[in-house]
């Protein structure tokens, strides 16, 4: 599905992302761990494109997305859910969704403007996809709210189903469960795992180790840009390199 | 009543009241009439620019003038009318989409001093050239009509204005509630996440932009046809200033709200320009009146609703109707 091939981005000498190499299987859900700053996020953004690597590149299911947009590489169906929240203020839930809908839709300003056919044709399949994506996250009651009324665990959720409007092929989850309580984590756990039954190929970011070996197949351990692990989530657990630079001392026995 | 009957009611009564006000004015009012419409299809653009998309324009009194030179050059050159209005837009259009090209890589404040400059470089650009009558101006431009049939009665041309605002209005309403609506909605709060859920950033911008500019294009050509002369000093930079007061006045990101600041902000200047031009008065009362209530209003506004006027005044009204804790 995905491969990154050796690649590489630094901020003023220093590395955030240095030779990484990843191949990402079709239907994997694949953990990304790491302390803080350790360029977990600036690898999602070498993906999503919105950062251009220094050196390395970019395989995609078969092609090279190197040179692709942001939001090419979206309609080629890359989506991402970021870390925080990053919502369309001013707009409802239901609105915020739709704007995933972008990626499978075609009218542009003048079909919009003008109301042509083209604009009622899809325009109600947007509704009904996005309304389907907001039921799948269980924010069918918040629907006509104002996003950024909406409480932090339900910002994340909403941010889950704008993605899941675009109907991704890869999706990328950039800690959709920290500073949650335990209850809402058990909510994007649960829609996490389900979407992962049903086969989409997804990469996960968190620091909870427990969250992310709980629900990934294979686990990629980052350190100072670089990969320094890489296994199933028995094998990681076990792996002394990444107790001693990442769990830390009492996390071994925990 | 709830939201969307309420609103078109207000609508229909807009639309009634517009329509039967021109045939009680008199010839100055009826001119006054006609500035205010073109001052509403100037800042529902800027409006959805601004309020919807996040771009601010500082220039738009040069959108306006490439309007009104191109219909006054296109008739006095004896194409016909009709040409020279459906053209103003157009050209109107395809400026800012040159300029937009290097000027929307800018944001905030330094969008604004841009198109401020832009402003400042075509006037005097048009100040320059022999064709456009330089400093003096173009004069004689001919009536609006088709054929034989010309446009004198201001009141027609009070009618003209008032089809223009109502499909402009018409035109700003439909595209917010459309895919490319929502996609400019969604980059004014963040272009990073509006890009990742496809919405070409870039290019929806220019588009935004230049679909403003073809609303001053197409209200500069109404102006050039009406008053039958323009030149650099008809389009004051000042003017760009007083659309953005408008626009934020009215409240920004609303469909409503630019017509009524406009309205707001027209009658007021009316009302100080007769007062400064009372007897007695000195020459420059006028000016500095204007000047003065422009900030004026622009702080007090910003201080007591921060949002404009028409969302703050919208907000008050939900308040004291019934609670319900959601909205759809
Ligand atoms: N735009 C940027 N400009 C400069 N430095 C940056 C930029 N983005 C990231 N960095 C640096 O790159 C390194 C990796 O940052 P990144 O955000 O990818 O880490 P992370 O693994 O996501 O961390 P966290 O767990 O805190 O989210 C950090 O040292 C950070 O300071
Ligand atoms: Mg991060």
């Amino acid at each position: 599905m995905l491969q990154t091939d050796r690649i590489s981005r630094s901020f003023g000498g220093v590395f955030a992302v240095r030779d990484v190499s990843l191949s990402i299987a079709e239907g994997e859900l694949r953990g990304i761990i790491g302390p803080n700053g350790a360029g977990k996020s600036t690898l999602f953004n070498l993906i999503t494109g919105h950062l251009r690597p220094d050196h390395g590149g970019l395989t995609y299911r078969g092609r090279r997305i190197d040179r692709a947009s942001p939001h090419h590489r979206a309609s080629l169906g890359i989506s991402i859910v970021f870390q925080g929240a990053r919502l369309f203020r001013g707009m409802t839930v239901l609105e915020n969704v739709m704007v995933g809908a972008h990626t499978w839709t075609r009218h542009g300003f003048w079909s919009g403007a003008l109301r042509l056919p083209r604009y009622w044709r899809e325009e109600h399949r947007i509704r009904d996809r996005a309304k389907a994506a907001v039921d799948r996250v269980g924010l069918a009651p918040w629907a006509g709210r104002y996003a950024e009324s909406l409480p932090l665990g339900h910002q994340r959720r909403l941010q889950i189903a704008r993605a899941l409007c675009a109907q991704p092929k890869l999706l990328l989850l950039d800690e959709p469960a920290s500073g949650l309580r335990a209850e809402e984590r058990q909510q994007v756990a649960r829609v996490v795992r389900q979407l992962h039954r049903e086969g989409l190929t997804m990469m996960l970011v968190e620091h909870d180790v427990g969250f992310v070996t709980g629900l990934a197949d294979r686990v990629t351990v980052l350190d100072l840009g670089e990969v320094i692990a890489d296994g199933t989530p028995e094998e990681i657990r076990e792996d002394e390199r990444v107790i001693a630079a990442y769990l830390g001392e009492g996390a071994a026995d925990a | 009543m709830n939201r969307p009957t309420f609103g078109y009611a207000v609508a229909a009564l807009a639309a009634a009241a517009s329509f039967a006000v021109p045939l009680m004015l008199d010839r100055s009012q009826l001119t006054i009439f006609i500035l205010l419409g073109t001052a509403v299809i100037v800042t529902t653009g800027l409006s959805l620019l601004m309020g919807y998309a996040g771009q601010v324009s500082l220039g738009q009194g040069s959108f306006y003038a490439v309007g009104a030179y191109t219909a006054g050059l296109m008739a006095v050159h004896g194409l016909p009318t009709l040409l020279g209005l459906a053209a103003a837009p157009v050209l109107a259009a395809a400026l800012a989409a040159l300029v937009g090209v290097p000027l929307l890589r800018l944001r905030g404040h330094y969008l604004a001093f841009a198109t401020l400059a832009v402003q400042l470089i075509l006037l005097s650009l048009v100040g320059q050239f022999e064709f456009t009558g330089g400093d003096i101006g173009l004069r004689g431009i001919p009536q609006l009509g088709v054929g034989d049939a010309t446009l004198i009665d201001p009141l027609a041309y009070a009618y003209v204005t008032l089809a223009a605002a109502a499909l402009v209005l018409l035109v700003t309403r439909n595209l917010i509630k459309s895919r490319p609506g929502r996609g400019l909605r969604a980059l004014a709060s963040t272009e990073v996440a509006a890009e990742s859920a496809g919405v070409p950033v870039g290019r929806y911008k220019l588009a935004v932009f230049s679909l403003s500019a073809a609303y001053a294009g197409l209200a500069g050509g109404i102006y050039a046809f009406y008053l039958g002369y323009i030149s650099p000093g008809s389009f004051p930079v000042l003017l760009s200033v007083q659309f953005v007061v408008m626009a934020v006045v009215g409240g920004l990101g609303t469909v409503w709200g630019p017509v009524v600041g406009a309205t707001l902000i027209t009658l007021l200047v009316q009302a100080l320009n007769s007062l400064g031009t009372m007897p007695g008065m000195p020459a420059y009362a006028p000016d500095v009146l204007s000047y003065a209530v422009y900030a004026l209003l622009l702080i007090l506004v910003l201080l007591f609703m921060p949002r404009g006027l028409l969302p703050s005044i919208g907000s008050r009204l939900e308040d004291r109707r019934a609670i319900s804790p959601t909205r759809s």
